[in-house]
């Protein structure tokens, strides 16, 4: 394994960790549902809403840098969206800040507002993801009722992408090291065709032992898991402070800084 | 495309994560029924192959520089069936969400349906139709191109339609549209050529994997590729322009005058005689103004209130295309010369 899990964060221990996954699942949806449903214009209110995820992060120990890399590593697509936005709102805007003011356009708002509200959310969902285990978060996903089939495809799919990326490592090193120059797009075609078909029967033998192994173990169509759910006093604190925190934004913040 | 949260307005949201919780509750049903235990691992591999597949990447043609990989929706429909290869889609997106926060979490029901669920039903239903019937390598091709085209633009087009009901973007529907429309159809078409080679590959190496999907022996042959892309130019460029007609594009529309607004002020105006004197110009001399043909004379101005018939736009969208194709194959080819003459 020559790569470091990406998700590997979500393997050390804190009061954060030690939550019901159910609890945090269901709490990082209201939060970006309620996020989203802000106006256009609200940027203040959204630096109120960071704070959430971002405890999160510090509590759980996840290095801030860890996530907002991670941010920039997905955002082309939203940034490129957002950036249409000045293009085509040109109403004008003021904006004031402190003691400044200034004109503005109602497009660069909008901007500002997506790419506030893209990190914010982003940032509660790898505050999710990095403080829970996958089997855990899995086993929850199961208990709020997603179908038992799905399950398993998630559980294998997360089993084995990293054995397979590795494979593929291993391929792509070996093409780099015989092929030295453009060989043209026949070539070229023919090639990667030939790393994709070899990569794919290679994960089809995978399947086949994989199979066969647990079929020898009897396996049932069941997936068992060693993660125990259960609500503690812990999962409740956090869910009513959560829930305060919310609700004193929505009626309480929001109002002052619109 | 993997839709953000910030695009779409929570009722679209949670309309879109019901439509496919809903139709993958459908699937999961109707793949437990077909699907016997000993294929369980053998879906859940699959998932991490497509992640794998991802990494390994190529040189794409005519763009130097660039390199494309594949997505391989099209593929696992064809080894695996619709129903199968729907839910090792669906769980990719789902990871991909989770794990490597690619689209937000609210945004998964579109995803979902953008991703996996329009393209893999799509691509395997015109696969079978495009291979009904005796057995030819280039109804094959075509087949397996005109799936992967049309199940990537089937879920783009979704996108703009998506984002058009949550009123959040200031784009005009019409040019996020066509741009979806345009950038899908160059990876689709690269992703069916893939697919088509690793299905050829796949049939020499362990010929039974594919043997139900593939009856006969396909060879990559150049002169295939070469009509099944001229062939493709030709149709989609045809219909983008007829989309196109009569709508003014995004760079026009933000210094153009604006239909639908008539006090819209030009954000560019320039009114340097030159430049006047330069349009003034390009619109008595140009062969297609506006993409239609000429209707005045070469030499004066264009009359406004005749009405072109749309096949003439389509025939300009053709024209227009291949020019821009040979303008792009011309520029690397002079790239590349330079970059091979510097020692």
């Amino acid at each position: 394994m020559h790569h470091a899990y990406i998700d590997k964060f979500a393997y050390q221990d804190s009061h954060i960790h030690r939550l019901d996954s159910r609890v945090k699942f269901i709490i990082v949806l209201i939060f970006t549902a309620v996020v989203i449903s802000l106006p256009p214009t609200s940027l203040s209110v959204l630096t109120c809403y960071a704070i959430g995820p971002f405890t999160i992060l510090v509590l759980g120990r996840v290095p801030l840098k860890f996530a907002l890399k991670h941010i920039l590593v997905v955002s082309p697509f939203v940034l490129v969206l957002a950036l249409s936005c000045p293009l085509y709102d040109k109403t004008p805007f003021t904006a004031a800040f402190g003691p400044f003011t200034w004109q503005i356009s109602l497009g660069w708002m909008r901007f500002f507002t997506i790419l506030g509200k893209f990190i914010v959310t982003m940032s509660a969902l790898i505050a999710l993801v990095s403080t829970t285990r996958f089997n855990d978060l899995l086993t929850g996903l199961q208990r709020l009722g997603l179908p038992k089939l799905l399950i398993i495809q998630l559980g294998f799919l997360y089993r084995y992408i990293f054995i397979l990326i590795d494979r593929a490592h291993h391929i792509l090193r070996a093409r780099a090291a015989r092929k030295l120059r453009n060989l043209g797009t026949k070539a070229e075609l023919k090639i990667a065709a030939a790393m994709l078909g070899s990569l794919l029967i290679r994960s089809l033998n995978t399947a086949e032992h994989v199979n066969i192994a647990m079929q020898a173990r009897g396996f049932d169509r069941n997936w068992r898991t060693i993660s125990k759910l259960q609500i503690r006093s812990s999962d409740l604190l956090f869910a009513l402070t959560a829930a305060f925190f919310l609700l004193g934004l929505h009626f309480f913040v929001e109002p002052l800084l619109q | 495309m993997h839709m953000a949260n910030e695009l779409l307005s929570v009722p679209v949201a949670a309309g879109t994560l019901a439509i496919a919780a809903a139709s993958l509750g459908l699937i999961c049903r109707k793949v437990r029924r077909i699907i016997t235990s000993d294929k369980l691992a053998l879906m859940g591999i699959l998932g991490a192959f497509v992640f794998a597949a991802q990494m390994v990447n190529f040189q794409l043609p005519a763009m130097p520089g660039t390199s494309g990989h594949m997505v391989g929706a099209v593929l696992l429909a064809i080894i695996l069936g619709p129903h199968a290869g729907a839910i090792v889609i669906s769980s990719v997106v789902i990871i991909q969400c989770l794990i490597f926060q690619d689209g937000g979490l609210l945004a998964l029901g579109c995803n979902l349906i953008n991703m996996a669920i329009v393209p893999t039903y799509f691509g395997y239903f015109l696969y079978k139709m495009a291979t009904t019937g005796p057995f030819s390598p280039l109804r094959i091709y075509t087949g397996v191109i005109l799936a992967c085209v049309v199940a990537i633009e089937a879920g783009a087009v979704l996108v703009p339609i998506q984002a058009a009901i949550s009123r959040v973007l200031a784009v005009p529907f019409s040019t996020f549209l066509i741009t979806m429309l345009g950038v899908h159809f160059l990876v689709g078409l690269v992703e069916g050529l893939v697919t088509v080679a690793v299905l050829g590959y796949l049939q020499q190496v362990r010929p039974d994997i594919v043997l139900d999907s593939l009856p006969g022996k396909v060879r990559l042959s150049r002169k295939a590729v070469l009509v099944t892309l001229i062939v493709f130019t030709v149709v989609i460029g045809a219909g983008l322009s007829l989309l196109a007609s009569g709508l003014p594009d995004g760079l026009e529309w933000s210094y153009a005058e604006r239909p639908d607004q008539p006090d819209f002020e030009p954000a560019v105006a320039n009114q340097d005689h030159r430049i006047v004197a330069v349009d003034d110009f390009h619109s008595k001399y140009s062969p297609l103004p506006d993409y239609s043909i000429r209707t005045s004379k070469l030499g004066e101005p264009p009359q406004q209130e005749v009405e072109t018939a749309t096949g003439w736009t389509s025939f300009a969208g053709v024209v227009g295309s291949a020019l821009t194709m040979v303008f792009i194959w011309l520029t690397a080819r002079i790239l590349q010369k330079k970059k091979a003459a510097k020692p």
